[in-house]
């Protein structure tokens, strides 16, 4: 091998508060390849891309571009070197045309603006690729695929020769897809280099010409895309975390509590994010769901805790028609929502514990008059779950801000499933990844909580990206992929790997 | 190397450390500009803090600080629910026109009682301070407009709106033609307790209490507080997002509205047009120096009646234009907003 890489990234190392995003990663990229850097989210593949890319500084490790050690400190710093990135976001002016778009900050363009010069260099990159894009349109007017060619024209025109795409399909119809593909081959034949990070198999081996896997921060293999198969970068990608064994008590099933039939709902895009979506959970029941992050699965409880609106299909709890009847009233009927990231979007960390207690709770008649709150019951009451749930605060009184992440999930816990309906067993819990970045411990105890309440007699939605997780505490699975219930099973009838295949198969970012 | 560190969460005790700092930089700032325009900095203070000592001089203060006081507390309101209204210039004036409005049709059409004047009145301007805020409010709710644009844009709206009433249908009669409505009778007057301080301050520690029991107590002021951290959060937590905020939008333009009657009612005695020489905007720079603490609100509001107070002896004395105090005023402004950044981030010494 006499050619020397566009890029070679050398045990790179980023830390973030909490959590390891990059571990020692080794990445290259040579001349005239595509090459996809596959994992879920969270995985690293971002954060590494904008080390890259000069967004971020790497705590340890050595970059090197056409074999020459560098160090990039900002955007501007990798556009010299010749690296550039189209983001998931567009990053365009609606307002103005194509061509003033791509001229944007472009030195060679000069002082005077040369405009008749600068279209027609413009059409020219055009026609290369095939695109067909007018460069005195305005970019509001322009499709997505469009503007995400205006992106790569901006990137083309300044000579770029190592392109990053973040994602590039999630937001794009399949013929648009197939387009920006083969634009990413001719790319390739003019000897770019391509990095596509993705998480969808079937990308990998459409345009990639190797593959490097990463997993919770590490990568975990490269190799060319004619070596291996779909199942082994399955696998890979999902990886089998540590066992750590739990008692779950037999509880017997009991009425269903939920029901949700053909659900339909939009996404925060504009598309469809929930197709057809059939589900029914029993009480004293556990329902995992499945499937690579945004497939629909938090649009799923989204839309079953209200926070979303249903535009098609009927949820019904206890045999009740609640469809679209929003947070308020459905809290009333005893659900529980623990939303993703609960910590930052069911709490308020500028306020104190006692006013997080409140929350919800400030409604009802135990704790409030007509008009006013009576504060000094909800600070006996914020007393006793700091003391059940064993939070690690001295007072109601501190701000919320003061506790850890894990103290702070457990006071969203200890809200949600001790508080609704005036002490009674909540009715249908909707758990997203409350397991999500807490270390084993904490993770323990958000398990035996979930399986306590499944015996209590309350029905569980449980979300979670590790799948054994989900196999362990689930009494029945559902995979999602692209909006819709792509199976259904027990955990004891699949394996892992069977699981895991059917989450990748056709699925959507 | 100095570096910028964002403070985990600020506490009270620095928070008040950093704006009592801000407020003497302000007049460290002041004093150097004046110094260099030649003016007599220890005569200029001396003059300013002689408001503050004699009697009757302070009683003007606290007289002039009313107006701002009140908007101030409204602005307490719409602040503390992430509500930017800047509009409580406009909500005075509104108040104005609605308390001259019960003046006018009590004096020509009889339609009210001379015992529920004042009460008519109050509620009257609370009520069209309160709409013109609510404007902004359904706006934002419905539209997603900006707050901060259309409240102050309606501010203008609001000033032209009386300059027309003043000019056109609302003049005097008997007024040789001056653009000034008719004056109001007695009985349409705040004087109760002798001088209408006594009224204005009355009227403004009650409102004080009532803000404060609003966001310590009743479940609208928490709904509003929650509001104005995270109204994701809010939303998640089943709360009327929506109604909220017309609610305490309306409350706060209702306020201001408040300031407007004690305007016309305690301070001029009958609508003219530019009543209000800016108090809206001189209470925002109040609600931002109390920290949105109600009870604060009332001495950092007389203080700034002060200002206003010292800036006719000023004129009078050092012979300085009447826009000094708003120089004065603007530093202080400045360095709050100084503060507002150092409460957040601390400057540390790295190696």
């Amino acid at each position: 091998m006499s050619v020397t890489p566009l890029v070679e990234l050398r045990g790179i190392v980023k830390k973030f508060p909490n959590v390891v995003a990059n571990d020692h990663v080794d990445f290259s990229l040579m001349p005239g390849e595509v090459h996809a850097l596959l994992g879920e989210n969270a995985a690293g593949k971002t954060t590494l891309m904008n080390i890259l890319y000069g967004l971020y500084h790497p705590d340890e490790g050595e970059i090197y571009v056409k074999g020459k050690k560098v160090k990039i400190r900002s955007p501007a710093d990798s556009i010299k070197l010749g690296i550039g990135m189209v983001h998931q976001s567009f990053r365009l002016i609606p307002v103005h045309t194509v061509w003033e778009n791509v001229v944007l900050g472009l030195k060679e363009a000069g002082f005077i603006l040369n405009k008749k010069k600068l279209a027609e260099t413009v059409k020219k990159v055009c026609e290369e690729y095939g695109w067909n894009i007018d460069p005195n349109a305005k970019v509001w007017q322009l499709s997505v695929g469009e503007k995400q060619q205006v992106e790569l024209l901006k990137l083309l025109i300044r000579n770029v020769d190592i392109l990053i795409l973040d994602e590039p399909t999630s937001v794009l119809t399949p013929q648009e897809t197939k387009n920006l593909f083969k634009a990413l081959r001719i790319m390739a034949e003019k000897g770019k280099g391509i990095i596509l990070i993705t998480h969808k198999l079937e990308e990998v081996f459409e345009v990639g010409d190797r593959v490097t896997v990463m997993r919770k921060g590490k990568v975990v293999a490269t190799k060319p895309t004619n070596e291996v198969t779909a199942e082994e970068l399955a696998n890979l990608m999902i990886g089998r975390p540590v066992l750590f064994k739990l008692e779950k008590p037999e509880v017997k099933k009991g009425n269903v509590v939920l029901e949700a039939i053909g659900l339909k709902a939009m996404g925060d895009r504009g598309v469809l994010a929930l197709d057809d979506v059939n589900l029914r959970v029993h009480s004293g029941e556990i329902l995992g769901i499945a499937g690579i992050a945004g497939n629909g699965q938090e649009e799923l409880v989204e839309v079953l805790a209200g926070m979303r609106k249903a535009h098609g299909g009927r949820v019904f709890i206890d045999g009740e028609d609640v469809t679209n009847k929003g947070v308020k009233y459905l809290i009333e009927k005893g659900v529980v929502y623990i939303p993703p990231e609960s910590t930052r979007w069911a709490l308020v960390r500028e306020m104190r514990l006692v006013e997080n207690v409140a929350l919800k709770l400030y409604r009802s008649k135990d704790f409030s008059s007509k008009f006013t709150i009576n504060w000094r019951k909800l600070f006996e009451f914020s007393k006793k779950l700091v003391e059940e749930y064993d939070i690690a605060a001295h007072s109601p009184s501190i701000l919320a801000s003061a506790l850890s992440g894990g103290n702070l999930q457990k006071v969203v816990l200890a809200r949600e499933l001790s508080t609704t309906r005036d002490g009674k067993v909540p009715k249908l819990i909707l758990a997203a990844y409350p397991t999500k970045g807490l270390d084993v411990a904490a993770t323990e105890f958000v398990q035996s909580l979930l399986l306590k309440y499944r015996s209590l007699g309350s029905a569980i939605i449980f979300l979670s990206e590790d799948l054994e997780e989900i196999m362990m505490l689930s009494d029945r699975v559902v995979v999602m992929s692209r909006g819709r219930i792509a199976g259904e099973f027990l955990p004891t009838e699949k394996t892992i790997e069977e699981v895991g295949m059917m989450m990748v198969k056709d699925s959507a970012a | 190397m100095f570096k910028l560190e964002r403070r985990v969460y600020p506490s009270r005790k620095t928070s008040g450390l950093v704006i009592f700092l801000s407020f003497l930089l302000a007049f460290f700032v002041t004093g150097l500009i004046f110094y260099f325009l030649g003016v007599n900095v220890v005569q200029f203070y001396s003059i300013i803090g002689n408001v503050f000592i004699t009697p009757v001089l302070f009683l003007q203060a606290v007289f002039r600080s009313i107006p701002i006081i009140l908007s101030s507390l409204g602005l307490v309101v719409a602040f503390r629910m992430g509500f930017w209204n800047i509009g409580a210039e406009g909500q005075i004036y509104l108040g104005m026109v609605a308390a001259t409005g019960i003046v006018i049709l009590h004096v020509f059409y009889d339609a009210i009682p001379v015992s529920l004047m004042l009460i008519a009145m109050g509620v009257a301007s609370f009520l069209a301070g309160g709409a013109w805020c609510l404007i902004a409010a359904s706006l934002k709710a419905k539209l997603g407009v900006n707050e901060v644009l259309t409240t102050l844009m309606l501010n203008y709206i609001a000033m032209l709106f009386v300059d027309y009433l003043v000019y056109g249908p609302w003049r005097d009669p008997e007024g040789w033609g001056f653009a000034l409505s008719i004056p109001f009778p007695d009985y349409a007057t705040l004087t109760f307790g002798g001088h209408p301080s006594v009224a204005g301050i009355t009227i403004s520690v009650a409102v004080a209490a009532l803000v404060y029991v609003l966001f310590k107590y009743t479940k609208l002021g928490f709904v509003l507080s929650v509001l104005g951290k995270s109204s994701e959060v809010a939303k998640y937590a089943g709360m009327s997002v929506g109604r909220a905020t017309l609610l305490g939008s309306l409350i706060s333009g209702g306020i201001a509205g408040l300031g407007g009657f004690y305007v016309v009612s305690g301070m001029i005695g009958r609508l003219r047009p530019r009543a209000s020489p800016g108090y809206g905007y001189t209470a925002i720079i109040v609600a931002m120096l109390a920290q949105l603490n109600p009870w604060l609100i009332l001495p950092a509001g007389i203080f700034f009646g002060g200002l206003l107070t010292a800036g006719d002896a000023l004129q009078s004395l050092l012979r300085l234009p009447a826009s000094t105090i708003t120089v004065f005023q603007s530093v202080i402004f400045l360095c709050i907003v100084l503060a507002e950044f150092f409460m957040r981030y601390k400057v540390v010494l790295k190696r």
